[in-house]
């Protein structure tokens, strides 16, 4: 099997194919990346994803032919360190550091990755999501300490970009098990308002407006202002809003919403985006669980390459994105989850189905890792 | 609906017919079990819709093979579901597609419990 690697077709999926095949040193090949398309092969900003890839591991064989439409990738060392990136701006940083939270445990040496490019816009997690709700799920295996940071310098709206972020994330040797099958209550949303170039009462229209909801569950709301200026405040005018709901056992549970790039569909009003974001909180609320749908398979990758040990995750509905990372993870490591499906009770008012993922994890460790 | 009436009278009149013990009660494990195996087939098996089963592996192989017709033309069919699917945005994103109205105050109740606010299970505390 892993002299001939795993194959695969089309572009979708192409970050978790390449995080999964560097983690299990599987070759891959992606065959009819949109062989039937106008124009066919790789875009920019995938290729920028490799670029990335390549720049933090040591020895990676990257090979393309010349339309772009087939792409073999046989994996090298993960060698971290000091990268700096500029991400193209078709997709914002959550694309590729979506990948880096991956990939950041396992390397040689702690990454400290500077990216550049488009912070915000409405396709991707933005970095404020990632930070304040994916690097909690982190620190529940383990991964932790004060090498462990996002930090949004700069911020760069959709299409212009031109912020910059700073991640940097210490290695470990082994991952934690976990049994996170109680999600607890609610006790407090926090939440960011950001605005860029455009008037900083937009920030504040924001949170009045997703107040005016949250209010009618709970009285500890509080979403900070952030309007950055002048040289951190990057090329495009916009404003959005990030809101996390933060469980008394630790669990974070988030939404977003971002304003529509300049110049691409109809503008959004500041009252419109507040109300509507803190209805997507309440969504997933209802979905629930311990782990967010944005994080599900974040928690599901670090669940795999635990110890030997049994994990347990609770999560809400599995997204369309999650239950393909489960195929992938089966077809990588061989590993497959016992899914549960947990009916609420019939008084109980606690949001829909949840699904309880069980696995016991692959012992891997990191070779990686330089001993000291 | 005919025909099963007439079965059904046709078993009416063997239980009349059937002496001493109470026929209905024959074979009772059995209607149990495949009541049970109905049950199970109608819950929707998550893990199968995640991993899927061999069967099903082996039919894609199949259907990959192309057509011949008259051994000159192929047979050109529309992409189906899954290899549109292939090409399409890599987000990790879950947009609901049924998303529920939270202007409703039925909604609203349908998570209070999920709040410090909401009601407590009992042995539990806020401390």
């Amino acid at each position: 099997m892993a002299s001939h690697g795993l194959s695969y077709e089309g572009c979708n999926f192409l970050r978790q194919r390449l995080v999964l095949s560097t983690l299990s040193g599987k070759r891959v090949k992606i065959k009819s990346i949109r062989s039937k398309d106008d124009e066919p092969g790789l875009r920019d900003f995938e290729a920028s994803f490799i670029r990335l890839l390549d720049k933090v591991t040591n020895g990676s064989r990257i090979e393309i032919n010349q339309t772009g439409t087939v792409l073999v990738y046989q994996p090298g060392l993960l060698y971290g360190g000091t990268v700096e990136h500029d991400c193209n701006p078709q997709r914002s940083i959550g694309y590729y550091l979506e990948a880096l939270l991956m990939l950041g445990p396992f390397m040689k040496t702690p990454l400290k990755a500077t990216l550049r490019g488009v912070t915000n816009d409405p396709t991707d997690p933005t970095v404020d999501l990632l930070k304040s709700a994916a690097l909690p799920v982190m620190k529940n295996f383990g991964i932790d300490g004060e090498g462990f940071d996002l930090k949004v310098l700069k911020r760069g709206m959709a299409p212009g970009g031109g912020g910059e972020v700073v991640f940097t994330c210490p290695v470990r040797r082994t991952i934690r098990p976990v049994q996170l099958t109680e999600p607890g209550k609610i006790k407090r949303i926090r939440g960011v308002a950001y605005s860029v170039r455009v008037s900083p009462q937009m920030a504040n229209r924001i949170v009045e407006s997703a107040r005016s909801i949250l209010n009618k569950f709970l009285p500890d709301i509080y979403i900070y202002t952030d309007h950055m200026k002048g040289a951190n405040s990057g090329k495009s005018p916009g404003f959005g809003l990030t809101l996390v709901a933060e469980t008394l056992s630790g669990s974070f549970l988030s939404a977003e919403m971002s304003s529509t790039p300049q110049g691409q569909g109809d503008p959004i009003l500041p009252e419109d985006l507040g109300r509507n974001c803190a209805k997507l909180l309440l969504e997933e609320i209802y979905r629930g669980g311990c782990v967010d749908s944005s994080n599900q398979s974040l928690a599901l990758l670090l669940m795999t390459l635990g110890q030997q040990d049994v994990s347990k995750v609770l999560l809400g509905p599995l997204s369309p994105y999650t239950i393909e990372f489960l195929r992938h993870i089966r077809d990588f490591f061989q590993l497959m989850f016992k899914i549960e499906i947990q009916k609420p009770l019939e008084d109980e008012r606690k949001g829909g189905d949840k699904v309880l993922m069980t696995c016991v994890g692959v012992g891997y460790s990191n070779i990686n890792k330089t001993v000291k | 609906g005919y025909d099963s009436e007439e079965e059904e009278q046709v078993c009416v009149i063997s239980l009349f017919l059937s002496t001493g013990a109470l026929k209905w009660k024959e074979g009772l494990q059995q209607k149990a079990t495949e009541a049970f195996l109905r049950h199970q087939e109608a819950a929707p098996n998550l893990r199968k819709q995640v991993y899927g089963s061999v069967v099903e592996a082996d039919d894609s192989e199949e259907d990959n093979e192309e057509e011949e017709l008259g051994g000159l033309f192929r047979v050109s069919r529309p992409q189906k579901s899954k290899k549109v699917q292939a090409n399409a945005l890599d987000c990790s994103h879950f947009n609901p597609d049924t998303s529920h109205n939270w202007d409703l105050e039925e909604m609203l109740n349908s998570i209070r419990d999920c709040f410090v606010t909401g009601t407590w299970e009992e042995g539990q505390d806020a401390a």
